[in-house]
């Protein structure tokens, strides 16, 4: 027989499961958007609304759980970490609505070279997939594989915005339109590294592993 | 910190029923430490080893050692009721001595003990009633019958009992599992309270408590001891499964 507890975690499960879908949707939706100039705003702000507002009800189920249950050990990890983790997911959905704003502000970035952008947003959405993927299958080899990428993100960033600054000439436009999705980009991977340590937390109750 | 009772190698038996295997455990002085574990699994036999209560049943045997301050206390020479007066034990059911009053329910240990002087006996009465929260409510109707309180007052005179023959070390076998919350949760802080001066052994079913008053957690399963350690670890970050699949209540 489930305990009663289960239920609501198996709702939890489920509406991380949603958010994970939707907050991928959006960010892949941003990206593509800005690749092919179309404005995407209204759609990805929606999603991101909804992410919202699905993290509140992630954090109100989590408080009654723990009410009514007073869970422990890896129940109690988990749903501490429900609200972070989801707390994550909504931040992928409003990073991806900042990104669909860049072209709004900035106007036709076509001639840009966007060779920096997608490579570093492929990095992101492959780590987006396996945060999720390690919450899924809670599987802490994987989660750790995420600080490695993280690293390389933020090396991505760092360098770009150096060779932007020492760079004579460069088409303000295009560079500071790129360093600004590129921004959104790393905090995007810096979220999902860190959903990756809650998964490493639910498991095994290490609560720092990076540090 | 120091360890007030080791058990080393404890074994303890009801005829074949082997009910304690082999534990050995640090209580730690000025500490309270909760044992948790199903029903049957030795948790109160255990306690019962720490103040050879275990051996006043028919058929009933101990092996291995308890040191308390150091000194086994199943030595030859040690005499049980010294042990029992200096590690003093509180049951599940409160039970005040019933035709006894108030004050003579808190005093008769001491008397049985020999204190003879009326004044020391009736400032040691005063002092242990006040110490479990107890005097404002009994101190005009010190002459009635100790059965005439309330549940949770009823308990709080049988630990104010067990403190009177100032012990070291309090034994309290599912203190609460007859009161109601309010008077649970007093008992609970008057547990809290009374570390400062005692070393407290709390046997419950009540997870919740353990987690809520202790210091200490021994989890306990077909006698032996699974998982002992720090309350705030155990109850957070369990490293055995049995514990993990008992505290959070998937077990059987």
């Amino acid at each position: 027989m489930a305990r009663l507890l289960d239920l609501g975690m198996d709702k939890l499960t489920n509406m991380i499961l949603d958010m994970a879908e939707l907050s991928e949707k959006a960010v892949t939706t941003a990206i593509q958007a800005y690749t092919e100039g179309k404005d995407m705003r209204s759609e990805v702000f929606k999603w991101s609304e909804e992410l919202r507002f699905i993290q509140d009800e992630v954090s109100e189920l989590a408080i009654e759980l723990i009410a009514r249950y007073q869970p422990v050990a890896s129940d109690l990890r988990f749903i501490k970490s429900s609200m972070e983790i989801t707390y994550g997911l909504s931040r992928f959905g409003r990073y991806a609505y900042d990104i669909t704003t860049v072209l709004s502000m900035f106007g036709d970035l076509s001639k840009c070279d966007h060779s920096t952008i997608i490579s570093m947003a492929d990095k992101a959405k492959v780590m987006i997939r396996k945060s999720i993927d390690a919450f899924i299958k809670r599987d802490v080899e994987m989660a750790r594989t995420l600080s490695k990428m993280d690293d390389e993100v933020d090396n991505m960033y760092k360098e770009y915005v150096k060779r932007i600054i020492e760079s004579k000439g460069s088409n303000l436009r295009c560079s500071v339109s790129a360093t600004l999705i590129l921004r959104y980009l790393e905090r995007i991977a810096d979220h999902a590294n860190s959903i990756g340590d809650k998964v490493i937390y639910i498991i095994t109750g290490e609560s720092n592993p990076r540090r | 910190m120091i360890d007030k009772i080791e058990a080393k190698g404890l074994n303890a038996w009801y005829n074949s029923n082997h009910a304690v295997k082999n534990v050995s455990l640090r209580i730690k002085s000025n500490q309270i430490t909760a044992v948790i574990g199903p029903s049957g699994c030795g948790k109160s036999t255990l306690i019962r080893c720490f103040n050879r209560m275990h051996e006043l049943v028919p058929g009933a045997r101990v092996s291995g050692e308890v040191l308390l301050d150091g000194e086994d206390i199943y030595a030859d020479f040690i005499d049980p009721v010294d042990i029992r007066r200096k590690v003093g034990m509180v049951f599940q059911k409160p039970n005040p001595f019933p035709t006894m009053s108030v004050f003579d329910n808190v005093a008769t240990g001491l008397r049985l003990n020999g204190t003879k002087d009326r004044k020391k006996v009736s400032e040691m009465v005063e002092k242990s009633l006040k110490m479990v929260a107890l005097w404002d409510q009994v101190k005009d109707r010190l002459h009635e019958s100790g059965a005439s309180l309330s549940g949770g007052q009823q308990q709080r005179l049988c630990i104010a009992r067990a403190l009177a023959v100032e012990p070291e070390v309090l034994l309290l076998d599912e203190p609460c599992s007859a009161l109601d919350p309010n008077s649970t949760s007093k008992i609970e802080e008057l547990i809290v309270n009374l570390k400062e001066n005692y070393t407290i052994v709390i046997v419950t079913h009540n997870m919740q408590q353990a987690a809520r008053v202790s210091d200490f957690t021994a989890f306990m399963y077909l006698g032996e001891i699974i998982e002992y350690g720090e309350t705030a670890r155990i109850f957070k970050y369990p490293k055995e499964e049995l514990t993990e699949r008992y505290i959070t209540g998937r077990f059987g």
